[in-house]
């Protein structure tokens, strides 16, 4: 008994290092990958871009605490981000004035008041779970912002509140006013906090929140109160999401109410239901993809939300455990070396996507327009061909293209589920043996 | 010598439907104790008015010389009160190893800590790794509970009531749906593992009733129709009416 235990203990250990390295070498690599990326991507606009991602990145993951690992959804979590912000702003300005503080630790004064807020909105709210929990979360919401509008001392009203993150002192030389500057303290705490959130997911806390999302119940028979591991998860979460509030008022150097208001909030719903809220990873995927969308689209189209709202949409429908739900899905089958197969099932997609997706973008756009040609504006150009969204006939040649290609694709997509099926089955019975 | 379990006249409905009618029992501290009658009796209600599920109407639950009515079920565990459930209920997302190890954090003094690495927690993981071994549910510590068969399902099942160490353990139909053999099996690992605790089971299968029990305690018509050692229940006119039909030879 004692002999295969200890041996057995021996085997954890082992795994316990070996998880520990890869840990480490992930985290590494974020470091490298976070010190390359200025280079790369070195115009304003790449610049401005990094440093979008590094707040949603912060952001998303706070919002998945809750999420992903506890099972809460939380209409509101723009509140902790926003709140946080003007926490920051507020000691911005006090710098300004000539507080000695250094304007790059100021993050964490957005981390003090999103937990500040927390506490309050999470005592209410976490005595219920599920959609009683989620109602009550967006009445916080409606509260908050109510309050934002009617305290303008405190929060600027329209305008909202502003600072200069270069007016404190600098840090070895830096004052942190331009771009690149910011990014590197962007950059410092999107790292830290990730780290700090990772580490919470292997903490009691972090494994009983998980327990508390699959049987609240049950934790109830085993010691703890449910409500009582939701309110700490929350308040954790709210810390989180008052960092991201903290780093967005020190990149935008200003904060109005529509940070903390319902945009906002479905916008991080968003981002991390599209990246996989079933892994620590899929939010940060997430959060880089659509703020990469969001802003070149941006510059493409104005159509942005329709299309953000159509590819939330087809992932509720076709593949809820988001981006990062799809790798974890196909990884095994990769190592398996089946990749090959596979891609070749999915080629065969491909032609009947494209015709799909211009149909959709077609209509999009024709969608859009419509409301710009009635307001007075200019019909413009879609794939080379003038625009005219109120002749009834433009409408149909990118309603032809849809129907045509979703059928098209309704007929070859259980092939093609059938060969992923396959290959899932070959690798893992390969694992197996 | 205080009793593990006291319950003192206990009653229950559910609306106009009176379900338990002045349910006195006392469970002595060591011993093994089931709970038999037919189904729809009352026995699993009794239990969530034990363990703080369901409220009573009327009557006081002591443990271990404390009174425990209307504490919340996390406090009655607490208390040293651990429970499995008829209806399978696990963390289903989480591997066979994390679902034991939450059952054991709070016995192992993890509270709520966000500061520390529960992997540090080294004696409780023993312990886990351990009870896997006890179920033979070794080679499947890294599947999600939702993936395992019906029957180790059921053990671990058990195995959540049992790993924390509480000292008294109420067990609603262990071995239902089990085979023979795994019945078989779970008898012997209930045996080892109530040494030294008190044990209370709800059980159908009686020839595992009179393996197991030091005492044995009939319920049926809302009340308590028979209690005490397997020879004098064996023997009452009462249970051998409540009985009649396929069970009654078991009985004999
Ligand atoms: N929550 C409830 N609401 C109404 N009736 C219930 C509830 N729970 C159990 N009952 C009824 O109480 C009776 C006893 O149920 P139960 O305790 O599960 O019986 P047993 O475990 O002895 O088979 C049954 O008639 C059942 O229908
Ligand atoms: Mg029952």
């Amino acid at each position: 008994m004692s002999q295969p235990a200890t041996t057995l203990a021996a085997t954890k250990s082992r795994h316990a290092r070996q998880g520990g390295l890869k840990i480490a070498l992930v985290f590494g690599l974020a470091i490298v990958v976070a010190l390359i990326a200025p280079h790369l991507f070195a115009s304003g606009f790449g610049l401005s871009l990094l440093n979008r991602m590094a707040i949603a990145i912060v952001f998303a993951l706070s919002f998945n605490m809750l999420l992903g690992q506890g099972g809460m959804l939380d209409f509101g979590h723009a509140v902790f981000f926003g709140l946080g912000g003007f926490a920051t702003m507020h000691l911005l300005k006090w710098v300004d004035g000539g507080l000695p503080l250094p304007v790059a630790l100021l993050p964490l004064a957005g981390a003090l008041g999103g937990a500040f807020v927390a506490v309050p909105a999470g005592w209410i709210s976490t005595r219920r779970e599920g959609t009683a929990f989620a109602m009550i979360t967006l009445g916080i919401a409606e509260l908050a912002v109510a309050l934002v509008v009617m305290i303008p001392q405190w929060f600027g009203g329209e305008e909202g509140v502003s600072g200069d993150r270069s007016g404190g002192m600098p840090l070895f030389g830096f004052d942190f006013g331009a771009a690149s500057q910011i990014y590197y303290v962007l950059a410092f705490w999107a790292l830290i906090a990730a780290a700090l959130m990772w580490g919470v997911t292997r903490t009691p806390l972090g494994r009983l929140a998980n327990a508390v999302r699959d049987n609240p119940l049950r934790v109830d028979f085993l010691g703890y109160d449910p409500a009582r591991i939701r309110f700490l998860t929350f308040i954790l979460s709210g810390f989180f999401a008052g960092i991201a509030g903290g780093m967005q008022a020190l990149n935008d150097e200003i904060l109005t109410v529509s940070n903390i208001g319902s945009q906002a909030s479905g916008a991080v719903l968003l981002m991390t239901y599209i990246g996989g809220v079933g892994t620590f990873s899929g939010p940060i995927i997430g959060a880089v993809l659509i703020t990469l969308l969001q802003m070149a689209l941006g510059t493409l189209t104005d159509a942005w939300q329709l299309y953000s709202g159509l590819i939330f949409v087809a992932m509720v429908l076709w593949a809820p455990g988001g981006i990062s739900g799809i790798i974890r899905s196909h990884a095994p089958i990769l190592r398996g070396g089946l990749g090959g197969r596979l891609l070749a099932a999915y080629l065969a997609l491909l032609p009947a996507a494209l015709v799909t997706l211009a149909g959709i973008i077609g209509l999009a756009e024709l969608a859009y327009r419509l409301q710009a040609v009635r307001g007075g504006g200019k019909p413009g150009h879609l794939f080379g061909l003038a625009v005219s969204p109120t002749t009834p006939w433009q409408w149909l040649i990118p309603l032809a293209l849809f129907l045509f290609g979703a059928a098209l694709l309704s007929r070859l997509a259980p092939g093609a589920r059938a060969a992923w099926q396959e290959a899932a089955a070959f690798a893992a019975g390969r694992r197996g043996r | 010598m205080t009793s593990a379990l006291s319950l003192r006249g206990l009653y229950k409905s559910f609306g106009p439907t009176s379900i338990l009618r002045d349910i006195s029992l006392d469970i002595a501290a060591g011993t093994r104790h089931t709970i038999i009658g037919p189904n729809g009796a009352g026995k699993s209600t009794l239990f969530h008015l034990i363990t703080g599920r369901l409220r009573l109407d009327r009557g006081e639950v002591w443990l271990a010389g404390e009174n425990i009515t209307g504490l919340s079920p996390h406090a009655i565990f607490r208390r040293g009160l651990a429970r499995s459930f008829q209806v399978t209920s696990l963390f289903p997302r989480l591997s066979v190893f994390e679902n034991l190890r939450i059952a054991g954090m709070r016995n192992a003094g993890c509270g709520h800590a966000f500061w520390r690495r529960l992997d540090g927690f080294a004696e409780l993981a023993e312990q886990v790794e351990e009870m896997l071994t006890l179920l033979e549910l070794g080679p499947r510590r890294d599947v999600a509970a939702d993936a395992l068969a019906y029957a180790e399902q059921r053990a671990l099942e058990i195995g959540l009531a049992l790993v924390g160490g509480a000292h008294t353990i109420l067990l609603d139909e262990p071995t239902a749906g089990m085979s023979r053999a795994e019945t078989e099996r779970t008898v012997t690992l209930l045996r080892r593992l109530s040494a030294g605790r008190t044990l209370v089971m709800i059980e159908h299968d009686l020839s595992v009733v009179f393996d197991l029990a030091d005492t044995i305690t009939v319920l049926a018509d809302g009340g308590v129709i028979a209690s005490g050692p397997p020879a004098s229940v064996r023997g009452d006119a009462r249970v051998r009416a409540a009985y009649l039909g396929a069970a009654a030879e078991v009985l004999t």
